[in-house]
């Protein structure tokens, strides 16, 4: 064990607390973007050519701000939304300073799932609670979200997925996590065990992350 | 408001669809009244705006120009919860039944009584008399996706009636279906015709859907109402040819006429006579009559019965060998009785 993994076994500790800080990240930012990223996901939706609300100009603002918002490579991110960072949270640097960038440069690629996801809801069964007298509200809630939920649990767990990769980037700005571990020290020292080892950890998120969000989709699919 | 016998008025309606080079009219200028108690079908080809027309009804589609008018109530004048109201009045079944996966049958018929003012047991009740209603109570508790088609329709007429409409407009919803269950559909439409008072407008592109169980009909084509009336009127004495091919693919006299005049000794020169009998005429002894006084054989080709809006009404495809004078004459007598006959190959005497 020693020959293979002789640096993993000096920092033990560093490697829970760098799961941990992965762990904070992925989920705190996750949480943050599944509410804006629902809101935009459905204001898509809704106001879409033929949705319950359509709306040309709102629609193509908002469409036009999710694609830029999805155009910025997220370690430029990083470092352009710093000041929204520092009035934010009052710091730039840190685990809860990158939460910041990484609500903003997940939840348009979630709003962009979700939109995704619910253009699959069936557009009769949205007609049939039309021609019932289902209020918008109601259609968003007991027909979009309700008809469209085990979608939306796909893209949700998709979306955690992705988010593990940009938890790894944010250690540029010194978030700590399982990437940062990986690269300021596996890489920087040519500890490759270390690196490695970091991979397998990531690996076996994402593997129960996944487990996780097929069975509770399927049990929502009927 | 005044008082109508009317529950639907469609005044001068008019849909446009803007396309990029033109608006394609998909329906111009109709005016439609339909009585309370009716069971109203329209029947036209796919495209003819049938479907255009009837969601206009609920505003689903909103009309380029004319008025709608519910009960004596404009509905382009209504608030949007207003029309969210009169829209709870106005049912709809779908050709694709539309029902609601992710819910039970219970869920599904229940889903027009949420948010109301009924409290979570009577709703609850109300849904499971209606699913017994449409014969599917013990099913209250599976999903939509392990029934068959015509459960799933009967899912959806119960759904549509949970919020005791004045009307029911059912969007070609046997067309998914198979004749039997077709016809076990159109039955429970009845009924809820019958039973609830329920007026019923329903289109389709099946004449025998319309033979069965409607009252009234219009025919539509390119956007326009051809022809309209009872439902009895239009079979025996279409006016229009769009018509009569419908009630001649219905009846299929169009087939048998299309195989009798395939075979060679009917096309040179042999006396076919098509004959139409309605009501009562159908039940007079009239061939053997015909046979007998006129000295002619018949030999009958094609023959059914069908019962339109009640009324009997007989077809058939019959060969007369005999003199071509003496075969006129004996068609001249049965039209005296009241019966439509004519030669069909006539040209050829």
């Amino acid at each position: 064990m020693n020959n293979i993994i002789p640096n993993v076994l000096q920092m033990k500790g560093q490697f829970v607390q760098a799961t941990w800080e992965t762990l904070y990240m992925t989920f705190a930012s996750a949480i943050v973007a599944a509410f804006l990223g629902l809101l935009l996901g459905v204001a898509l939706i809704i106001t879409q050519p033929g949705g319950i609300l359509e709306d040309g100009v709102l629609y193509s603002i908002l469409d036009k701000i999710t694609n830029l918002l999805r155009s910025i490579p997220f370690i430029i991110l990083l470092a352009v939304i710093s000041p929204l960072t520092q009035f934010l949270v009052g710091t730039t640097v840190g685990t809860t300073a990158s939460l910041v960038p990484l609500v903003v440069g997940i939840f348009p690629f979630y709003a962009r799932q979700v939109q995704n996801a619910l253009l699959d809801v069936d557009r009769g069964v949205i007609e049939a609670a039309q021609s019932m007298g289902s209020s918008p509200l109601e259609i968003i809630f007991r027909v979009y979200l309700k008809e469209g939920l085990p979608d939306i649990i796909r893209v949700s767990t998709l979306t955690i997925i992705s988010l593990i990769g940009l938890t790894t980037m944010a250690g540029a700005i010194g978030s700590g996590g399982l990437g940062d571990v990986a690269i300021s020290i596996g890489y920087a020292r040519f500890e490759n065990d270390v690196t490695i080892f970091s991979m397998i950890i990531i690996l076996i998120l994402v593997f129960v992350i996944q487990f996780v969000g097929d069975y509770v989709a399927k049990k929502f699919e009927h | 408001m005044t008082v109508t016998d009317n529950v639907i008025e469609l005044k001068d309606i008019s849909v446009d669809f803007p396309t990029q080079d033109k608006a394609v009219k998909a329906v111009k200028q109709v005016n439609l009244t339909i009585k309370k108690g009716d069971i109203y079908g329209i029947i036209g080809y796919s495209g003819a705006g049938k479907s255009t027309l009837v969601r206009v009804i609920n505003l689903l589609q909103q009309p380029t120009t004319g008025q709608v008018i519910f009960n004596g109530q404009q509905l382009q004048k209504l608030a949007p919860v207003e029309l969210r109201q009169a829209r709870k009045k106005i049912g709809m079944i779908f050709q694709h039944f539309n029902l609601m996966k992710s819910r039970t049958v219970l869920g599904n018929v229940e889903y027009p009584l949420l948010g109301g003012k009924i409290s979570k047991s009577d709703r609850r009740a109300k849904a499971l008399n209606l699913l017994e209603l449409v014969g599917l109570k013990n099913l209250a508790n599976s999903y939509p996706n392990n029934l068959s088609g015509g459960q799933k329709q009967r899912v959806a007429i119960a759904r549509a009636l949970a919020n005791d409409p004045e009307v029911l407009i059912s969007d070609e919803a046997t067309s998914a279906l198979d004749p039997k269950t077709t016809k076990s559909i159109l039955k429970l439409l009845q009924q809820v015709n019958q039973r609830l008072g329920i007026t019923i407008v329903l289109i389709t592109h099946e004449m025998q859907v319309i033979s069965r169980i409607c009252h009234n009909v219009a025919v539509m084509d390119n956007g326009e109402i051809i022809e309209r009336g009872a439902v009895a009127e239009v079979f025996t004495k279409p006016k229009q040819q769009l018509t009569a091919d419908f009630v001649e693919t219905a009846i299929n006299v169009k087939d048998a006429l299309e195989r009798i005049g395939n075979q060679e000794k009917y096309s040179n020169g042999n006396l076919l006579v098509y004959l139409n009998f309605i009501g009562q005429t159908s039940k007079k002894s009239i061939i053997s009559k015909i046979s007998r006084e006129y000295n002619l054989d018949v030999n009958i080709l094609f023959a059914n019965v069908d019962q339109v809006d009640g009324k009997d009404i007989g077809y058939m495809i019959a060969e007369f060998v005999g003199e071509p004078k003496t075969a006129n004459e004996a068609i001249a007598e049965m039209k005296k009785d009241g019966i439509i006959a004519k030669m069909i190959n006539s040209n050829k005497e």
